[in-house]
C-alpha cells in the first residue's frame, strides 16, 4: 500500500485504456455498417455515462433526467447550426455548458428539496423539458424535432464518414474515461465520496455539500452535454422523445449495470446493452426485458455492478488459497464489534 | 360556463385515477421508503387485465374485480420476491422498481402488441342538465373513487389496524418495539396499494384508451400528488389529487390543453421549493441506513 | 481571558417543546470542559445548535469573538471548531487512510503551526497507522471511534466539541481515548465534552457545567460541582 500508492491509481486506468485502444483497432476488420452505428451510438452513450457515474458511483445521487441533459445540448447544437451557421467544433463547447447550466437549473431546487425527492424532481423536469420542446412550435420541431446538417471537419479533414466518425467517437470516449479517472483519483472526487458515504459527517469536516451535490450534477451535465452534441451529429435529427425520462431510466439502468464506481463499469454497461441484443439475436422488445430483468438481478445479486462482481470473483478465485492460509494463521485475531 | 363545468368533471375523474395511484405510492414510500415507480405500470396491467376480460365477454365489473385480485397478487408477489430484501436500502427498492417499469412494459408489448386499447364504455348515458353534458361512467368512476376513498379512510382512522399501520408510517423503528409485526404491515401496504393501481387501471381504461407505455405519465402525477400532499400522508393525497384535477380541468376548458401534462409537474415543482415536506406535511420517509 | 467559546442566552424550541432554555457558558482556553446532565436535559440539542445542525431559537454564540450563531455545519468546521457525533464517525465505504484525507483536505488555511502534518501522522497519533489500508467500515468499534476523533482532528481545530465520546467502549479503550484526549490542551486544542458518564468526567474534567431540563443549574470545579446538593438530586439514583 504505501510504496504502490503512486502508481496504483495509474494501474487502475491501464485496462481501460487497454481496450478503448482495441475498439480503435477494430476498423482495421472491415466491419459493417450496422456495427459502426451500433459502435457509435454506444460510445455516445458511454461519453453521458461516465458522467452519470461521477454523479451516482462518486456523490451518490440518482438522476432520472440524464437524458434531459443529452437533449439540451443536441438542441442547442441544431439550433445553433440552425440559426447561427455554427459547427461542431464550435457548438461542442458553447452547448456542453448549455447543459450544464441546465443542470445547475435543474439541481438548484431539486437538491434543496433533499433526498428522497431529488429523483422524482429529475424525473419531472426530464418530462417538462421533453413537453416544452414538443410546444416549442417551429423554433424546437415540435414532435417532430430538428434536422442538423452539416459536415464535420477535424484538421480539414470530413469526419462525417462512419469509420471516421467511429474514431472519432472512441476518441471522446477516451477523454471521457480519463477525465472521470482523474475525478476519482483527485481530492475532488474523495469529496464526493465522503458525500456519498455520509453528508452529516462530510458536513462535520468542513465540506459544503449542498455546494459540492450541485457541482457533481452540473459535471455530470459536461459530460451529457458532449455525448449530446455527438448525438446531434451523428443522428442527423433529433426528436423529443429521445430525451425525456425514458431514456433516462434506460442510461440508469446501463450504468448500473455495468457498475458506477469502476472506472470500466461505464464503458462495459454501454457497450452490453448495445451489443446484447446482436449477440442474443434478440429483437428489441426481447432484449428490453432482458435489460430490466438484468438490473433487478444486478441490483440484488451483485451491488457493485456486472464488472465489479467480476473483478471480485476473480480476486476470490485468485486470492482464495492464499487466504485460506492466511486466515488459519490469524485465526484468533477475530473480535469485531 | 357548461364547458367549465364539464372540464372540471373531466379533470376529476382523472383526478380521481391519479389519487388512487398517489394513495398507493404514499402509504408505501411512509412505510418502507421505496419510491415505487413500477406503480404506473401496475395500474396499465390492471387496464389491460380488464380489457382482456370484457374482450372475453365478462362484464365490467367482473372485470374490475379480476383487475383488482390480479394486481393485488402481482403486488403480493413481487413485494415477497423483490422488495422486501430492498427493506434495508430503499434506493436499491427504487432501482428494482425501474427493472420493473422496462419488464413489465415490453411483457405486455411483447404479447399483446403495443398499440391501443380499449373497452366500450360501460355506461354510456350521457345526462344533459341545463345545458350541461354530463357523461355518466365520469361519474361513476368519481364515485367508486370516493367510497374506495372514504373506506381506506375508515378503514386507517377507526381501525386497530388501521392505527398500527399510521403508527408505522410514522415511525417505523418505534413501531416494531411497540410489537407492531411491522414486516406483515409492509406486505399488506404493497397489496392494498397495488388492488387499489388495479382498480385505477380499471376505472382508468373505462375513460380513455390505454397503451403499455400509460404507466409513465400516470404514476408521474400521482408521484405529483403524493408530493404535493406530503409523501405519507393520505390526506394529503386526496386533496392535491383534487387540486390537480380541478387545474388540469380549467387549463384544458381554456385552451392550454397540451399544456395539461405539464402542470403536475410545475406544481409540484414549486410546491417542493416552498415546502419541501408537501402543503399538508408529510414524513421524510423512514429513518435510512446511512 | 476572554472565553474561547461564549454562549449566551442559547434557547431552542421544537414546536412547543422547550429544549434549550437561555443558556449561557464560556469555554476557556487550553481547558477540558464537561458538560453534563441526565437524558433530555438538552446536552445533545446545545452540541447540535452549536455544531448548526439546528439553528437556535435564540441567543448567541461568540467563537474568538466572532459570531457564529446559525452558521451551516461546515462554515463552524471551518472557523475552527471540530466536533464527533455519537453515530457517524467514519466514512465506513472508505478506506482508513482515506478517510483521514478528506477530513484534513477541508481544513480552513493558515492557523497555528499543525501537530499532525500529514494524515499518517494522525494515524500514529490516536494508534491505527497499522490499519490504515482497511476499509473503515471493517474496524472494529473502539477503532472507530479513535478513527472519528482522527477525522475531527483532522480539520485542525482549536476547538474540539465531542458528543459522548466513549459510548460502546471497553474500560481499556476508554482509558485510551482519555489519555489521547488529555494531551490535546498541549497541542493548543480546548476541548469540550458532552456526556453523561460522570466516571469518564472526573477522569478527564476539571470543570464540569450541569444541564437540566434545558438550563444550566450549576457551573464550577468538579469536585465541588459533585457536592452540589442540586446536581445530587438531578442524579439521585442516576449514574453517580
Amino acid at each position: 500500500m504505501n510504496a504502490g500508492s503512486a502508481l496504483k491509481p495509474l494501474r487502475s486506468l491501464l485496462p481501460v485504456l487497454v481496450i478503448l485502444a482495441l475498439i480503435a483497432l477494430v476498423p482495421l476488420f472491415s466491419p459493417s455498417n450496422r456495427f459502426l452505428s451500433l459502435a457509435i451510438s454506444a460510445g455516445i452513450n458511454v461519453i453521458a455515462l461516465y458522467g452519470l457515474s461521477v454523479l451516482f458511483g462518486q456523490t451518490g445521487i440518482l438522476s432520472m433526467g440524464h437524458a434531459a441533459l443529452v437533449g439540451v445540448s443536441a438542441y442547442a447544437a441544431a439550433i445553433l447550426a440552425r440559426d447561427f451557421g455554427v459547427g461542431f467544433w464550435v457548438a461542442l463547447p458553447v452547448a456542453a455548458v448549455a447543459s450544464a447550466i441546465f443542470a445547475m437549473i435543474v439541481g438548484v431546487p431539486s437538491l434543496r428539496v433533499g433526498g428522497h425527492h431529488f429523483v422524482i424532481m429529475t424525473f419531472a423536469f426530464g418530462q417538462l423539458l421533453a413537453i416544452v420542446l414538443t410546444n416549442g412550435g417551429d423554433y424546437t420541431g415540435a414532435a417532430t424535432g430538428l434536422d442538423i446538417a452539416g459536415p464535420v471537419t477535424l484538421f480539414g479533414a470530413d469526419v462525417t464518414e462512419l469509420t471516421r466518425y467511429y474514431l472519432m467517437v472512441v476518441a471522446f470516449v477516451t477523454v471521457a474515461a480519463v477525465a472521470s479517472w482523474a475525478i476519482i483519483h483527485s481530492s475532488y472526487g474523495r469529496t464526493l465520496r465522503a458525500i456519498r458515504e455520509n453528508e452529516k459527517l462530510a458536513a462535520s469536516l468542513g465540506i459544503n455539500v449542498g455546494r459540492h451535490k450541485i457541482g457533481a450534477f452540473v459535471v455530470s451535465g459536461v459530460f451529457a452535454g458532449v455525448s449530446g452534441v455527438l448525438l446531434a451529429y451523428f443522428l442527423g435529427h433529433i426528436s423529443p422523445s429521445q430525451f425525456s425520462s425514458f431514456p433516462s431510466i434506460y442510461l440508469a439502468l446501463m450504468v448500473m449495470i455495468g457498475g458506477a464506481r469502476l472506472i470500466e463499469g461505464p464503458l462495459a454497461g454501454g457497450i452490453l446493452v448495445a451489443f446484447l441484443p446482436e449477440v442474443l439475436n434478440l429483437d428489441p422488445v426481447q432484449s428490453r426485458i432482458v435489460y430490466g430483468i438484468c438490473l433487478i438481478a444486478v441490483i440484488m445479486l451483485l451491488p457493485d455492478g456486472l464488472i465489479g462482481g467480476i473483478v471480485r470473483a476473480l480476486r476470490g478465485l485468485f486470492a482464495g488459497k492464499a487466504k485460506q492460509e492466511a486466515e488459519r494463521d490469524a485465526a484468533p485475531s477475530e473480535a469485531r464489534r | 360556463m357548461d364547458i367549465f363545468i364539464q372540464q372540471i368533471l373531466n379533470g376529476l375523474s382523472i383526478a380521481s385515477v391519479i389519487t388512487l395511484i398517489a394513495i398507493g405510492v404514499t402509504l408505501i414510500f411512509g412505510l418502507t421508503g421505496i419510491i415505487n415507480f413500477a406503480h404506473g405500470e401496475f395500474l396499465m396491467i390492471g387496464g389491460i387485465v380488464t380489457w382482456l376480460a370484457v374482450s372475453a365477454g365478462l362484464g365490467f365489473p367482473i372485470a374490475v374485480m379480476l383487475s383488482i385480485l390480479a394486481v393485488g397478487l402481482m403486488g403480493y408477489v413481487l413485494e415477497r420476491g423483490l422488495f422486501r430484501f430492498t427493506l434495508e436500502r430503499p434506493t436499491n427498492g427504487f432501482i428494482v422498481s425501474l427493472g420493473l417499469i422496462v419488464v413489465l412494459q415490453h411483457v405486455v408489448v411483447l404479447f399483446w402488441n403495443p398499440n391501443q386499447k380499449s373497452i366500450p364504455r360501460p355506461l354510456t348515458t350521457v345526462w344533459e342538465i341545463a345545458g350541461v353534458r354530463i357523461a355518466s361512467v365520469r361519474v361513476m368512476v368519481i364515485l367508486i373513487t370516493i367510497a374506495v376513498v372514504a373506506l381506506s379512510f375508515r378503514m386507517i382512522t377507526a381501525s386497530r389496524y388501521g392505527r398500527a399501520l399510521r403508527a408505522s408510517v410514522e415511525d417505523r423503528d418505534t413501531a416494531a418495539l411497540m410489537g407492531i409485526p411491522v414486516r406483515r404491515y409492509i406486505t399488506g401496504v404493497f397489496v392494498l396499494g397495488s388492488a387499489l393501481a388495479g382498480l385505477g387501471g380499471a376505472l382508468l381504461i373505462a375513460l380513455f384508451p390505454i397503451t403499455p407505455f400509460t404507466g409513465g405519465t400516470m404514476v408521474m402525477k400521482g408521484f405529483a400528488v403524493a408530493l404535493i400532499g406530503g409523501l405519507g400522508n393520505i390526506y394529503g393525497a386526496v386533496a392535491a389529487g383534487l387540486i390537480l384535477g380541478i387545474v388540469e380541468g380549467f387549463s384544458a376548458g381554456y385552451g392550454f390543453s397540451q399544456w395539461t401534462d405539464a402542470y403536475s409537474f410545475v406544481l409540484m415543482i414549486l410546491v417542493l421549493i416552498v415546502r419541501p415536506h408537501g402543503l399538508f406535511g408529510g414524513t421524510s420517509g423512514p429513518r435510512m441506513a446511512s | 481571558m476572554s472565553p474561547i467559546l461564549a454562549i449566551s442566552g442559547l434557547s431552542k424550541q421544537f414546536g412547543g417543546v422547550t429544549a434549550l432554555a437561555g443558556v449561557d457558558l464560556a469555554i476557556e482556553e487550553g481547558e477540558i470542559l464537561g458538560v453534563v446532565g441526565p437524558n433530555g436535559s438538552g446536552k445533545t440539542t446545545l452540541f447540535n445548535v452549536v455544531t448548526g445542525v439546528h439553528k437556535p431559537s435564540g441567543g448567541t454564540v461568540l467563537f474568538r469573538g466572532r459570531d457564529i450563531t446559525g452558521l451551516a455545519p461546515h462554515a463552524i468546521s471551518r472557523a475552527g471548531i471540530g466536533y464527533t457525533f455519537q453515530q457517524a464517525m467514519a466514512f465506513a465505504g472508505l478506506g482508513v487512510l482515506e478517510n483521514v484525507q478528506i477530513a484534513g483536505e477541508h481544513a480552513r488555511a493558515g492557523g497555528t503551526a499543525n501537530p499532525w502534518p500529514t494524515p499518517q501522522a494522525l494515524l500514529d497519533f490516536v494508534g491505527l497507522s497499522a490499519l490504515g489500508g482497511e476499509k473503515a467500515g471493517v474496524l472494529p468499534f473502539g477503532s472507530l471511534r479513535l478513527l472519528g476523533l482522527a477525522l475531527a482532528l483532522a480539520t485542525r481545530p482549536s476547538l474540539l466539541l465531542l458528543d459522548e465520546p466513549a459510548a460502546g467502549l471497553n474500560d481499556r479503550e476508554t482509558t485510551a481515548l482519555v489519555g489521547l484526549v488529555r494531551q490535546l490542551p498541549g497541542h493548543g486544542i480546548t476541548v469540550c465534552v458532552i456526556d453523561h458518564d460522570m466516571k469518564l468526567m472526573q477522569m478527564l474534567c476539571r470543570r464540569l457545567a450541569v444541564l437540566d431540563f434545558g438550563s444550566k443549574i450549576a457551573d464550577g470545579p468538579t469536585e465541588a460541582v459533585l457536592a452540589d446538593p442540586k446536581v445530587l438530586d438531578v442524579y439521585l439514583g442516576g449514574d453517580l
